[in-house]
């Protein structure tokens, strides 16, 4: 057959047929408030990983359900726990027994705690208090005379695609992506992301992928990973009193770039 | 054989295009002062600017070159500048938020809608809007395949590239890259393609045959954000900017080893090749500047003073 007549067959017949032989379908479990940011971001995250599910053949669901609900349900059925209270509950969700090798995301709790307790399930997204102490204290080096507060996200943040993902939160929520919101879109974002990657849904791989393999756009910047206390590398925003976005920690100069901020080893 | 017929003529008009006697002038839009930059590439100086419209961004050449085709984000549209007159005579609707397009072989405009998660076909002709395709979330860099067949968009907030059957205007292949992919290009007989992802700082190579990757590596250089890219004459060489990394890398086509790093302006962006590939134009954003790199050296032998936020850049030369 003549290169040509071949490749104008597989013009007309193979490239046409998407079939998805075996869709993906994931349920993601949320144990936390249903009506504030925390689960405004949660569902804007889920509408991206849906659509993108759309072109690959995976279906997200998230399952609002209680402690005890969450205690009852047979291990089989938890592919990631998705947690938006404090740190207390966080804390006794994640060291349930038979969630060791489950992803449990932290969406909610600046407690430094929760980082120091280097468990291998739990996963931090919000910024800690510890890296926010640093980022303040980098930002005061230099400027002793501006207070500023420091946030994982801010609706005026632009840069890095910043501003395409507040133009949709807030197109689909009416309201503006705050720290919390951030913290719910990106713990769905990065599993519908493990889930594309790597085709899998088992909780242990999927854990293991996010804390081995993970190389997420948090549209702030270079690519989030994680470090072995389960807290998200990230850039800190510094806003001033008026609202406005002044830096980024890490201060441009600082030694250890995204490790200068917070704890970052485990103690052996 | 009518098949083959068909292809063999879409074959030959894509290549006439080619053949076109060029203007020998390089076009660079500003983003931020909604201005086109006109450099003449035998003398490197701009030698004209024209007010375009509001925040210019992605720019490409009519097949036949008469014409100069800028999406003006701001305003949903396409601008279309007659290349005699340096005029703009007429505004095509381009729906929501264009950025970036490619203009196939038979005229049409490949375009994506960033704010919208859908790729747009126009028909400059008729000024008509004549499919809307769904894709990915901030669908970026476009690029039509030489004989047309093919539209590939990224789309960065989905990691994907849609490759796009041009005959029925749909999705027929999904392939996840790495983080945020952005530029796009096809080697001379359109049997590959190569996507930058700027988070991932990978470049990858797809096969379009069995649209599937064939090659995937990092670029090795600290704050390399990987962006546009062209692909040399010969087919041996790809060139790719690097946003913050400052410069444009040389990358060998098949393995995607460094060869050599260009150093040029700040946050580079945009870039067009010469028809002989001997010189590249980069849109320096942060330095509004374009830089002229030589590839017989790998060396920028000019720094040439543009508008504001220099964003894409076409070569007509």
């Amino acid at each position: 057959m003549s290169k040509l007549k071949k490749l104008g067959l597989i013009v007309l017949f193979i490239w046409p047929q998407i079939i998805f032989a075996n869709p993906i379908n994931v349920t993601l479990h949320y144990i936390g408030p249903t009506d504030g940011q925390v689960w405004a971001g949660v569902q804007q995250g889920l509408s991206e990983a849906n659509l993108q599910g759309q072109f690959l053949g995976q279906n997200y669901q998230v399952k609002n359900i209680t402690e005890e609900e969450l205690a009852a349900l047979p291990q089989s059925e938890i592919t990631a726990v998705l947690v938006g209270t404090d740190a207390k509950h966080i804390l006794e969700i994640a060291k349930m027994k038979k969630l060791a090798y489950v992803p449990v995301f932290n969406l909610s709790s600046d407690a430094d705690g929760l980082r120091q307790a280097c468990l291998s399930n739990l996963l931090n997204i919000p910024l800690s208090k510890q890296m926010k102490t640093d980022a303040l204290a980098q930002w005061q080096a230099k400027n002793p005379d501006t207070l500023v507060t420091a946030h994982a996200w801010h609706h005026d943040f632009v840069k890095f695609a910043a501003s395409q993902l507040n133009n949709r939160f807030t197109k689909n929520h009416k309201t503006q992506m705050d720290d919390d919101a951030w913290a719910g879109w990106a713990a769905v974002k990065m599993l519908s992301d493990t889930v594309a990657r790597t085709q899998k849904t088992d909780a242990a791989d999927m854990l293991n992928y996010l804390k081995n393999d993970l190389s997420f756009d948090g549209q702030k910047g270079d690519t989030a990973t994680f470090r072995e206390t389960g807290q998200l590398r990230q850039i800190v925003l510094l806003i001033d009193k008026d609202d406005n976005i002044v830096a980024e920690a890490p201060l441009r100069g600082v030694k250890g770039g995204l490790d200068s901020l917070g704890m970052v080893t485990c103690k052996k | 054989m009518k098949l083959k017929n068909i292809l063999l003529t879409t074959l030959i008009m894509a290549s006439t295009a080619v053949w076109a006697e060029p203007s020998h002038r390089v076009f660079v839009t500003n983003e931020k002062d909604n201005t086109v930059s006109v450099i003449d590439t035998k003398t490197n100086e701009v030698t004209n600017t024209i007010n375009i419209g509001e925040r210019p961004r992605g720019i490409g050449l009519s097949p036949d070159q008469k014409l100069l085709y800028v999406a003006i984000s701001e305003e949903g549209a396409i601008a279309v500048v007659d290349l005699d007159t340096l005029k703009v005579v007429k505004k095509l609707d381009a729906g929501e938020d264009p950025e970036t397009f490619d203009v196939a072989p038979n005229g049409n405009i490949y375009i994506s809608n960033e704010d919208d998660a859908q790729a747009s076909v126009i028909d400059p002709k008729t000024g008509k809007i004549i499919e809307v395709i769904p894709v990915g979330l901030e669908p970026e860099g476009v690029a039509v395949s030489p004989d047309g067949s093919l539209a590939l968009v990224t789309s960065e907030s989905t990691n994907m590239v849609h490759v796009i059957d041009t005959a029925k205007h749909k999705v027929v292949k999904n392939i996840l890259v790495a983080a945020r992919p952005r530029g796009l290009a096809f080697n001379s007989d359109g049997s590959l393609a190569y996507s930058t992802s700027e988070v991932g700082n990978e470049v990858t190579i797809i096969d379009t045959k069995s649209l599937s990757i064939i090659k995937q590596a990092s670029i090795d250089l600290p704050n390399s954000k990987p962006m546009d890219i062209a692909v040399s004459p010969d087919d041996k060489t790809i060139y790719v900017t690097t946003g913050r990394g400052n410069s444009v890398v040389v990358l060998d086509a098949k393995t995607l080893e460094m060869k050599a790093n260009v150093p040029v302006g700040k946050r580079v962006w945009g870039l067009g090749m010469t028809r002989d590939g001997s010189r590249l134009y980069t849109a320096d954003g942060v330095s509004s500047t374009v830089s002229v790199v030589d590839t017989a050296t790998n060396k920028t032998i000019k720094t040439i003073e543009v508008g504001k936020f220099p964003w894409g850049v076409v070569v007509d030369d």
